[in-house]
């Protein structure tokens, strides 16, 4: 919390404390009026009252006009009303700053932590902890702490002027209150594994919805409607359940509550009357004790409930502090900028090691040159090292051992930003943002126009599937619009890579969704481009690798072999063998082979 | 930085009447507990509208020095006092009935609705979406209801008690008391609007908010590579600032509401005392203790004009959930048993016989015949069109073909996902729209292109569609499509957690274990979409041969872009612009020297 925002929390509780003295003082006024003037005692005025009649103006003065006293009803109302009014603009201008603050840091915390501290996070439990555990932190500093405030300053506010009335019926109008509070904390720490329940069930049953929204191909696929419903009914029944017990239990706190809160003014009228009736209390002062019993007995077992619930904020503030706390991306003040322009592109691995956390090396020792403007393929089965390979030229990762060069200059050495502008890299899964497709094309380069985006679609083959659609390049994707299918988000975010100009492209397993035509005429386009652009292609289809100028192929983190796709063909390895699997038959028909070689 | 300007539509619109009675007859069966709610507000609202009186009766009393009669107010008192917080448990517990029951209620039938819809709808919306129909929206809509009920009866007895109550101490103080009633009404439907919309954008900005943490969270590999976390930044404080700036409106809106409605209850109050005073001090005859009940009426009067303003505001803040639900429950299934249909399930119920279908038919498919069939999304731009295939008994087909050219029309088709828009598709002759739809789809074997998997462990994943699979069972499936090293090599083995969605797998292994799990089920007719697209070169051709062993002797439909998985079937469609341009056996179609030759050669000889 910073000093402008404790200055704002004072300025309301401030107000907090004026407005509650002129709550007070509103039906003091009530009471002095019914017992100086209009029911004047035997025993004549309090001096307190006498000191309050004198300065309305004295007793013959107030008997002739009633209606002052009313006015000065509603101007000390106005005036309640009117630091009610500060109090809640400060706390809510201190707590809204803060929260926004705490978005905001988050949000930046996010974008710029390093990626495997994503990988490794669920992403429900982070968006958890940036949403409902941040509203969890707002309602604490903007509701309960206000309330909490508001409850001890209507208790404290005119204890003085209750005490100067009549220190019996004090005694006697907070009686209760201690258990009161005590009751609320008790009853809603043991009912909190009650509420935990039916969080619980909740999220089970979303859950099990979201399954079979998610998944509703594959239950009719099975036709396992009926399994389903079952689940579904099992879950939404336990729900249900559970919510109702807990409506019972609350039946429970909230009657019982009232009941002691009804006995705290009980108590009062009671005693009052006992006095009253004994002479020893007058019935306006009865009334100002009433009212001020109803005044503070609610916000007084609302601080119950939330003295119960402070442990919740706690843990929510813990759990945004967690991702707050986690270090970012740090590039040395010194790191270098690329001047894009003189950019060769050629890149050095030597012996680079890597391994995620304690598990067997992902690389071990691998080493390879790719001359600037030239064609690398990285092939081999799953799991072999290839996206890894992409990871560390990325610096997503940084290499246990060893080293990379680009251009000469020792990656680590080199700003994060600057070396990845200079690089594309095109996903197997890409991710499309919320938003148009002409504004998704353009997310790398915001200065590209019409016309170069529908290029640069042209060159991905997606030009006329975008045409096809009612919007347009104007079609807005993603989660909160149309779906696109698996190669049509693949083609998109070739395009997308095509429109940066990069000096270094990736294709990471980016081609597997499109068919072979489509893959044929995006290959051949780049090959337009060839020389402008390093180019490292991943694959599984060797027809898609089998251009490139030098072809890597990878098993358990070593490059096991390496040259161009004819020689590696005159070899008997898993290149050749892979290629024999998927161009089986082929020599069935050899004439065939002859054309389709030539 | 840009500001975020969320949509709000029209906010002050009216209650829809009709579309409130509509979503209440879903909650018909708890009808009791409504009127137990209503009940509950009008004894309430007596009881509260008596006890100002009681207590003024009682100070009257004591200044009287009347001891029986303070013993029979306070006897009333209490008894008052009591009964009100029996009425709070009652309500509370009818409440929660009404509440519960309804949302799980609607809840079941929103779900119900869902397995019947045909997948246009899902095409359409997104998951989440709909999943908030059934979450939020059905909570919102039904824990509204009982408090709407009890606040409605509640107000409006109250307000008629207290005045009658205040009339009938005395009529002229009464009325002066009551002046102050019109101004409450407008200062408070005013505000109500005003909060209303303010909080309805607060809501908007909040899903906004969510929706760019998501985005910010799931898409940051994309955002690193183009290095765009400054403008992400910047657009993100555009929202947070806008949720800021909304919060503060709705935060100074009640600021200023809720001390004006107090300030109105003191002018209220002076009323009383300045009037009330007079007629004391005239000797008229109203007493003290009646002046004291009539300043509590005064402040009290603010509150039911407030809550019925305010349920009524949450009414109408829940209108668009409501409507969103019943538009989900009037929507008519498009694909589903006919009236003649589901008659004959009834008739074949009743015979009982184990081995006809369910639906009374021949439970084998033998043939599967399109005849003349079109398919479209818009009429101008067709997907098929006369489209003729017929596949005998054991065949094995493959679909080829580039993309977009109705390759997945055609399974999709078959799996009756999606009926034929003109002609049709016979099984064993009989028009499949004639024969039940669960029987169909039980009888085939899907495997989808993008491989969903349920969260829960790899063996129950293989064994979805049979529950009861043994562990022999789950492993031989497993086998079949060579993912038992895979499995067994996980810390877990079988029963490792496959993660929400299958997340923990990679795409390829997750089309393995749907693979696995179409062949447990043992279906009559397989029906592949790319099921094997991600899984790498070498693994595929290991299961291969697994695949022609079950393939065999049963109808399959094949679609693949891999050229090496389809050489095995026994015929091969050329599919091209929803038309079957040529067709034909491998060895045949390369002979053919045609469209399959041209793909062929462009597949082999890679770009050129």
């Amino acid at each position: 919390m910073m000093l402008r925002e404790r200055r704002m929390y004072s300025a309301a509780i401030a107000a907090m404390v004026v407005s509650s003295l002129f709550l007070y003082l509103a039906p003091l006024i009530p009471q002095v009026i019914i017992d100086g003037v209009l029911l004047p005692s035997d025993d004549g005025p309090t001096r307190f009252e006498d000191f309050l009649l004198s300065l309305m103006g004295g007793v013959d003065f107030l008997q002739a006009n009633l209606w002052w006293p009313a006015v000065l009803i509603l101007i000390l109302s106005a005036i309640a009303g009117l630091f009610a009014y500060f109090r809640g603009v400060y706390a809510a201008k201190a707590t809204e700053r803060i929260v926004r603050r705490m978005r905001d840091d988050l949000y930046r915390r996010l974008q710029r932590v390093p990626l495997h501290f994503i990988d490794r996070s669920e992403t429900g439990d982070l968006i958890q902890r940036c949403t409902s555990d941040v509203d969890t932190v707002r309602i604490f500093l903007s509701a309960q702490v206000v309330e909490m405030g508001r409850a001890v300053a209507m208790l404290l506010v005119p204890l003085p002027i209750m005490l100067m009335v009549s220190p019996l019926m004090t005694l006697a109008s907070v009686v209760l209150l201690p258990f009161i509070v005590l009751f609320a904390v008790f009853y809603f720490k043991r009912i909190r594994a009650t509420f935990l329940k039916v969080d619980e069930a909740e999220a089970d049953l979303t859950s099990k919805i979201q399954e079979n929204v998610t998944g509703i191909r594959v239950v009719r696929a099975f036709a396992q409607q009926q399994q389903e419903s079952e689940g579904f009914d099992h879950r939404n029944g336990r729900h249900r359940d559970l919510d109702n017990n807990l409506y019972r239990v609350l039946a429970w706190f909230w009657s019982t509550s009232d009941l002691m809160c009804m006995a705290q003014k009980l108590i009062v009228l009671g005693i009052g009357l006992a006095l009253l009736f004994t002479g020893r209390l007058e019935p306006g002062a009865l009334f100002f004790f009433l009212t001020a019993v109803g005044m503070f007995v609610w916000p007084i077992r609302q601080m119950g409930r939330i003295l119960a619930e402070l442990g919740k904020a706690q843990v929510a503030l813990g759990r945004i502090q967690y991702v707050l706390g986690q270090p970012e991306e740090t590039d040395g003040e010194d790191g270098l900028v690329l001047d894009a322009a003189s950019l060769t592109g050629s890149i050095v691995f030597r012996e680079v090691t890597f391994s995620h956390e304690e598990a067997s090396p992902v690389l071990e020792e691998v080493s390879f040159e790719i001359p600037g403007g030239s064609t690398i393929a990285l092939v081999g089965p799953s799991g072999c090292g290839k996206s890894t390979i992409i990871n560390l030229l990325m610096r997503f990762y940084e290499p246990d051992k060893g080293k990379i060069h680009l251009d000469g200059i020792d990656l680590s050495s080199i700003d994060r930003m600057s070396l990845r502008s200079n690089l594309s890299v095109v996903l197997q899964e890409p991710f499309l943002y919320s938003r148009s497709l002409k504004d998704n094309l353009a997310m790398g380069r915001s200065d590209a126009d019409e016309r170069e985006i529908m290029e640069a679609a042209s060159v991905a083959s997606i030009h006329d599937s975008i045409m096809g659609f009612d919007d347009g390049y104007s079609t807005v994707v993603g989660e909160r619009g149309m779906t696109l299918s698996g190669g049509q988000r693949q083609r998109m975010s070739i395009a997308r890579a095509l429109l940066r100009d990069p000096a270094i492209l990736v294709l990471d397993d980016a081609l597997s969704a499109v068919d072979t035509n489509t893959e044929r005429a995006i290959l051949s386009a780049l090959k337009q481009r060839h020389h402008r652009h390093t180019t490292i292609i991943v694959a599984h289809r060797l027809t898609t690798v089998m251009q490139a100028d030098e072809i890597l192929v990878l098993d358990q983190g070593r490059i096991i072999d390496r040259g161009t796709h004819d020689e590696l063909l005159q070899r008997t390895g898993l290149y050749r063998r892979l290629w024999d699997i998927q161009h089986e038959g082929m020599d069935a028909i050899s004439g065939v082979h002859g054309e389709a070689g030539a | 930085m840009s500001q975020w300007t969320p949509h709000v539509e029209d906010v002050l619109g009216t209650v829809d009447r009709g579309l409130w009675r509509r979503i209440a007859r879903h909650a018909k069966r708890y009808k009791k507990y409504a009127v137990a709610m209503m009940l509950c507000g009008v004894v309430l609202a007596i009881v509260e509208s008596l006890m100002p009186l009681m207590s003024g009766l009682l100070i009257d009393a004591a200044i009287e020095k009347h001891v029986g009669r303070i013993t029979w107010y306070s006897t009333v008192y209490v008894l008052l006092s009591i009964g009100f917080c029996v009425l709070v448990w009652c309500f509370i517990i009818a409440a929660g009935r009404l509440a519960t029951g309804m949302a799980h209620d609607l809840r079941q039938a929103s779900f119900t609705r869902l397995q019947q819809l045909e997948f246009s709808y899902f095409d359409q919306q997104p998951a989440g979406w709909i999943v908030s129909r059934l979450t939020s929206d059905c909570r919102k809509v039904s824990s509204l209801m009982p408090w709407f009920l009890l606040d409605l009866c509640w107000g409006a007895t109250f307000l008629l008690f207290t005045s009658i109550a205040m009339l009938s101490i005395d009529w002229v103080l009464g009325l002066s008391v009551m002046v102050v009633v019109p101004f409450l009404v407008i200062i408070t439907v005013f505000f109500e609007r005003k909060l209303l919309r303010s909080s309805r954008l607060m809501r908007k900005t909040n899903s906004e908010l969510t929706a760019v943490y998501n985005e910010g969270i799931t898409g940051v590999r994309t955002t690193k590579s183009l290095t765009r976390e400054c403008e992400n930044i910047d657009e993100f404080q555009g929202v947070s600032r806008a949720m800021h700036d909304y919060s503060m409106l709705n935060a100074i809106q009640t600021s200023i509401f809720v001390p004006i409605v107090t300030s109105i209850g003191g002018v209220g109050v002076g009323i009383a005392l300045a009037v009330g005073g007079v007629q004391i001090e005239d000797g008229y005859g109203l007493t003290i203790g009646m002046l004291i009940a009539f300043m509590q009426y005064a402040v009290l009067f603010a509150m039911p004009v407030r809550e019925l303003a305010a349920r009524l505001s949450d009414l109408k803040g829940a209108q668009a959930a409501a409507e969103r639900i019943e538009g989900l429950l009037k929507r008519e299934p498009g694909i589903r048993d006919s009236q003649q249909v589901l008659a004959r399930i009834q008739a074949a119920a009743e015979v009982g016989s184990s081995s006809r279908a369910i639906d009374g038919g021949a439970s084998r498919i033998e043939t599967i015949e399109f005849k003349n069939v079109s398919f479209w999304y818009k009429p101008e731009e067709p997907v098929l069109r006369d489209f003729d295939l017929s596949i005998a008994s054991g065949e094995t087909i493959a679909l080829v073909g580039p993309t977009g050219g109705g390759k997945t029309t055609i399974a999709s088709l078959l799996c009756r996902f999606y009926e034929p828009c003109e002609g049709g598709v016979y099984l064993n002759d009989v028009e499949y729209r004639d024969r039940s739809l669960h029987w169909l789809q039980s009888s085939l074997g899907i495997v989808l292109q993008q491989p969903h998997l349920f969260s829960g462990s790899i063996a129950k994943n293989i064994a979805y569609s049979c529950p009861g699979a043994s562990h022999e069972q789950i492993e031989a499936a497993a086998r079949t499509v060579e993912a038992h090293d895979f499995i067994m090599q996980m810390p877990d083995g079988y029963e490792s957690e496959v993660g929400e969605g299958g997340n923990r797998l990679s795409v390829g292994q997750r089309q393995l274990i749907s693979l696995a799990r179409a062949i447990i089920a043992d279906p009559q007719v397989f029906v592949m979409d790319e099921a094997t697209s991600s899984v790498d070169t070498e693994t595929e051709h290991h299961i291969q041969r697994g695949i022609e062993a079950v393939l065999a002797n049963r109808i399959a439909v094949v679609i693949a872009h891999r050229l090496s998985t389809v050489r095995s079937a026994d015929r091969i469609l050329v599919i091209e612009q929803g038309r079957i341009v040529e067709q034909g056996s491998h060895q045949e179609l390369l002979e053919a020297n045609g469209a399959y030759m041209g793909l062929y050669k462009r597949h082999f000889a890679g770009p050129s």
